[in-house]
């Protein structure tokens, strides 16, 4: 076997004499097959430089049916550095990207809030009757009628409480004091916040003594009382629950019961929200100015004298 | 109850016949006579001053009687009321968290896990 082979080597060198070497070599040790071998190889290479004189040929003809204008082209090798190394970023393009899409988000979170608002004073208003508040008539401090058209161009806030309420209704009423006064920042003094009391105990609650009590949490606070079928109407309107004895003797005493909600009412005087005992000044008056300020915005009537 | 006088500004009449109602001096005294009384309670262990009035009244009359006189007899019965039913509550709530808590070992226990 070995001297077959070196035989063969030699006759290799002795006919080709050409520097396909390595190909030849590997031929060689296969045997045999010698003379299809050496033709398969030069197959190779007249395939190879038939196909890069292709190459070369479909890069003339895509240049020929090329569009973009020349001057695209970098003229420099500065300029071909610069642009490969950026592509078709830049920090204006950057820039431009951040605040378009930043402003884009903002946008579509305000909206939405606002739309969630909407829906929520929209949805409490019901289809035709509002379900919470409605007419009514009371008496204010003065003895002066003072009926839900009274309520109406203005935001209104209404609570219902007694005066001899022991510990909760003074801290809701010190909260209240607190939001007339945050929210009158917040207006800037505009007159357009209505805080109203009104008595579910108008045996007890007489303009007098109600008159006292209010001035000691806050003197914009309309306090209001009527008779006791008169109060029992405006709780029912509110959806009030409340349990004043209906007769009572001169000198008893007596707690009510009485549900403990703000009622949050807009110009209309339909109900917009509820702001309970979980609420702290700071996130009742954000509801309401939210509340106000979406009013405003929507161009819709407002009293302000 | 009410054999001890209570408070006369509680019956003070107003003029248009309507009765005028603690004011926040008042309210603020009624507020601390309480919170004395139930002092006493808590060191004497006693829970419901309506229930064990005689007790309380045994091991606390000073507080007890400082406290109805600076509070109406309705604003007594109430803070007497709802000093059980927050201690009530606040136990609910306390079983309610161990037993959440237990329950949320008990299914880590069992290679369960939130999310």
């Amino acid at each position: 076997m070995a001297s077959t082979m070196r035989s063969m080597s030699r006759i290799l060198t002795r006919t080709s004499r050409s520097a396909l070497s390595p190909i030849e070599h590997t031929a060689a040790k296969t045997t045999g097959l010698f003379s299809a071998n050496l033709r398969a190889a030069t197959n190779v290479n007249s395939r190879s430089s038939s196909s890069s004189s292709n190459n070369n040929a479909g890069l003339l003809l895509r240049r020929s049916f090329s569009t973009s204008p020349a001057c695209l082209r970098a003229r420099t090798m500065g300029q071909l550095k610069a642009r490969n190394s950026t592509g078709p970023f830049s920090w204006k393009a950057a820039l431009l990207f951040v605040l378009t899409g930043g402003g884009m988000i903002i946008y579509f979170r305000v909206e939405k809030e606002r739309l969630e608002r909407k829906r929520i004073a929209e949805m409490s208003k019901g289809v035709g009757k509002p379900k919470v508040g409605g007419p009514f008539t009371l008496k204010d401090l003065d003895g002066k009628e003072f009926t839900a058209e009274d309520l109406k161009g203005r935001y209104s806030f209404v609570y219902f409480g007694f005066t001899h309420c022991p510990d909760i209704c003074p801290d809701e009423l010190d909260k209240m004091a607190e939001i007339i006064d945050k929210v009158k920042e917040a207006t800037k003094g505009e007159n357009v916040f209505l805080p109203v009391f009104i008595t579910c105990d108008p045996a007890r609650d007489t303009p007098e003594v109600l008159r006292a009590y209010l001035k000691e949490f806050h003197p914009d606070i309309i306090g209001l009382t009527g008779t006791y079928d008169e109060v029992k109407h405006v709780c029912k309107q509110y959806r009030v629950y409340f349990s004043t004895p209906r007769d009572i003797k001169p000198g008893e005493d007596y707690l009510v019961d009485h549900s403990i909600y703000f009622y949050l009412m807009d110009p209309d005087n339909d109900f917009v929200e509820c702001i309970g005992r979980q609420d702290t000044p700071e996130s009742a008056t954000r509801t309401i100015m939210e509340h106000i300020n979406d009013w405003k915005r929507e161009g819709k009537p407002l009293k302000k004298d | 109850m009410g054999w001890l006088p209570w408070s006369s500004e509680s019956t003070n009449t107003a003029s248009d016949g309507g009765r005028i109602a603690p004011d926040r001096t008042s309210r603020q005294r009624c507020y601390e006579g309480r919170d004395m009384f139930f002092t006493c309670l808590d060191r004497n262990d006693i829970l419901d001053a309506i229930k064990d009035d005689k007790e309380a009244r045994r091991k606390c009359g000073k507080e007890i009687a400082e406290f109805e006189t600076a509070c109406s007899r309705a604003w007594v019965k109430y803070f007497k009321e709802k000093r059980v039913m927050e201690y009530n509550r606040d136990k609910t709530i306390e079983r309610i968290k161990k037993e959440d808590a237990a329950q949320v070992q008990e299914l880590k226990a069992q290679g369960w896990n939130s999310r």
